[in-house]
């Protein structure tokens, strides 16, 4: 499994624990057949762990191909990607299955609930593939619905939810094994903008109790909750800038902090 | 983990009842028509084996013939001191022994005529075989030894003889090997036949009766065979063997000059009638079955087609191949199993309907019902195999990208 990794220069290996996300050059070619697509050019990136970034970019810009990289969904096709250490090219389908499981937490801009399924059971389904227990799972599952604010609606399906409430769900899902990753592609994309502020905020919540969020977004309004924010073009990386998070709560308190400064 | 792909499965087949329903169907007429015929088979199977019971499993008859079609000889054929004698010798395995000897004769009282077989028997007789006496009294040592014309009559012959049914002390006359006589009946009795016997017996119009056995053995007493009633629980097969040996001993012949005809071997080819009748069901069972299956796997090629979406959230959230391989075979043995289990009900329904029907005690074995729905689940893993495959290797990124 940590083959390569003795060919590489030490300045790469060293010190990745610390980074959760460590990009080497990665490459992503889509062989369509008649042509080659370009999704990511030799892109270089380290996220540290309790880090909230967005990431924003055109359509194309190759946000979701970065996703499907750092969520394990799929493999660069050259280069090196570290999640916590573990190079993933060295991995096969099923034990990226497993990584997925216990390291991320995944939200999509279509929620994707299972359907005809309760809340209950969706929030349950991560944990049941890391075989815990049924009243373990049943508890955990309650908790994370009742801290998402749907206590109450855990017996619902996800066409008796709205938008809002279906993308809390999910939230609760992305929690469920306790991963250290949370990756959330245009998570606010269907919801209108009450909703939108709603999610956003659990996910500054999140953020602040420990997790490490990557988020992709087109909204400039929705990255400013982040503390960084990465622009991407044509499948390139073309700026990186940190970002004083704009969470409803601290814009209060930076109100009051300017109107009780002096001058 | 089983459990909860179980519940899934359950869910996921409660979700679409009617293409479910009609997904089982194969699987509901297969297993229900193997079942009625199967539980058909073994109902006919146990009425014949009730005969035989009746008839006493017990029961041989043994003759000495010249295998080779040689002339008969003095010596061949038994003497009432030899049946005795050979009572004496197998007195382990006998318990009954008598002539086999029976006539057929026309019985006339007034302007009456009625057919009767005679069947020559022992006082002893019904110690082996059950005479039911409604009147009157069974033949005795004395009518035996003093070979009186006494005689034991059915009820339903009595009835068309005489007018009445309890015709004890009155007299008949008929001709037995060209003697015109005068007969007493004695008693009556009344034969209790199952279903399947009295569908037999009712275009029967020869009527029976019991008559002393050494009137038909009379006047020279030169007996062609032996009917004999082994005792209970004896090696038929065994006792057979010895028997045949030693008669052929006695009477200077060859073994197999000997005839042991016993009422097993008879049981035998019923059971091969039976055991071509089971292959049969077998064959129309292997087709429905096949039928059914692949009602199945079409059927779960399309549910892994429209819930390609699903699978692909199943993986992103950690599901391996084995899970996904795992919940998509459980689904399609659930579901062939619950159509096994409707075709159990459906077939079994309509075999207890047709025995209320005709009135007949009909035999479901469980086992069978236990093959029938392990075998349609079997089925159903075997045709979900390559629907569960297909979407077990499904790729996770396509998978969730599929509308
Ligand atoms: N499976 C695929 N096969 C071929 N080309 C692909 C595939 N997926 C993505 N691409 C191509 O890779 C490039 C990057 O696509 P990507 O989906 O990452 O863009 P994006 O930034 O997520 O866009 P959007 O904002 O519209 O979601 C695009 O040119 C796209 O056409
Ligand atoms: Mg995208």
């Amino acid at each position: 499994m940590w083959k390569k990794k003795d060919k590489l220069p030490a300045c790469v290996t060293e010190n990745v624990r610390e980074d959760l996300i460590k990009l080497v050059d990665v490459v992503k070619v889509y062989d369509t057949g008649s042509i080659k697509v370009l999704g990511l050019k030799r892109v270089n990136l380290t996220i540290k762990r309790g880090e909230f970034v967005a990431i924003m970019g055109q359509s194309g810009s190759g946000k979701s191909t970065l996703m499907n990289i750092l969520g394990c969904l799929d493999r660069p096709t050259m280069g090196h990607f570290y999640l916590d250490g573990i190079d993933t090219a060295e991995l096969s389908a099923d034990e990226l299955s497993a990584i997925r499981n216990r390291k991320i937490g995944f939200v999509f801009q279509s929620f994707n609930l299972i359907a005809r399924t309760s809340a209950l059971k969706n929030v349950e389904l991560p944990m049941t593939y890391a075989h815990i227990s049924k009243k373990t799972r049943e508890e955990r599952a309650l908790m994370l619905l009742e801290r998402v604010g749907l206590g109450k609606r855990y017996e619902h399906m996800p066409n008796e939810l709205s938008g809002g409430q279906r993308q809390r769900v999910a939230i609760a899902r992305a929690l469920a094994n306790e991963p250290p990753l949370i990756m959330a592609d245009e998570p606010t994309g269907n919801l209108d903008t009450a909703s939108s502020v709603e999610i956003m905020e659990l996910f500054s919540q999140l953020h602040r109790e420990g997790a490490t969020v990557v988020l992709v977004t087109h909204e400039e309004n929705i990255a400013a909750f982040a503390g960084r924010i990465i622009r991407f073009r044509d499948g390139q990386l073309v700026s990186d800038l940190p970002n004083v998070p704009q969470s409803q709560g601290q814009e209060e308190t930076a109100k009051t902090e300017k109107e009780g400064a002096p001058c | 983990m089983l459990l909860e792909n179980m519940s899934m499965a359950i869910h996921a087949i409660k979700a679409n009842k009617m293409r479910s329903f009609l997904t089982m169907l194969g699987i509901i007429i297969g297993i229900g028509s193997v079942i009625a015929i199967v539980s058909i088979g073994d109902t006919m199977r146990f009425m014949v084996s009730d005969i035989y019971k009746n008839a006493g499993v017990t029961l041989a008859y043994v003759y000495v013939w010249p295998k080779d079609g040689g002339d008969m000889r003095e010596s061949d054929y038994f003497t009432l001191d030899e049946m005795d004698r050979l009572k004496e010798v197998f007195g382990d395995e006998i318990s009954y022994i008598d002539s086999n000897a029976s006539t057929n004769a026309e019985a006339v009282f007034g302007r009456n005529k009625v057919k009767y077989q005679f069947e020559g028997i022992f006082s002893n007789y019904p110690e082996v075989q059950k005479i039911n006496i409604i009147y009157g009294r069974n033949l005795n040592e004395a009518d035996i030894k003093g070979r009186k014309n006494n005689v034991v009559l059915e009820a339903k012959g009595a009835k068309e003889l005489f007018g009445t049914e309890n015709a004890v002390g009155k007299t008949f006359r008929t001709t037995i090997y060209g003697t015109t006589d005068d007969y007493n009946v004695v008693g009556i009795y009344k034969e209790d036949l199952n279903p399947f016997e009295a569908m037999m017996a009712g275009t029967n119009a020869t009527r029976s009766g019991y008559v002393p056995d050494s009137l038909l053995t009379w006047p020279n007493d030169n007996i062609y065979g032996l009917r004999l009633y082994a005792k209970e629980g004896t090696d038929m097969n065994a006792f057979s063997d010895t028997f045949t040996s030693y008669l052929a001993k006695t009477k200077n012949r060859n073994k197999e000059d000997v005839t042991f005809y016993s009422v097993s071997s008879e049981m035998g080819s019923a059971d091969t009638i039976m055991g071509g009748l089971s292959a049969a069901v077998g064959g129309i069972a292997a087709i429905s079955l096949l039928v059914g299956g692949i009602g199945i796997m079409n059927i779960m090629l399309v549910s892994v087609t429209e819930r390609t979406r699903e699978i692909g959230i199943r993986k992103a959230l950690g599901a391996k191949t084995r899970d996904v391989l795992i919940q998509f075979l459980t689904e399609s043995a659930i579901l062939s199993a619950l159509g096994g289990i409707l075709g159990v009900a459906v077939g079994g329904g309509l075999v207890l309907l047709g025995g209320t029907l005709f009135h007949m005690k009909v035999v479901i074995k469980p086992s069978v019902i236990l093959v029938a729905v392990g075998f349609s689940a079997l089925v159903g893993l075997f045709f979900g195999i390559y629907p569960a495959s297909k979407a077990a290797k499904a790729d996770p990124i396509d998978a969730l990208r599929y509308e």
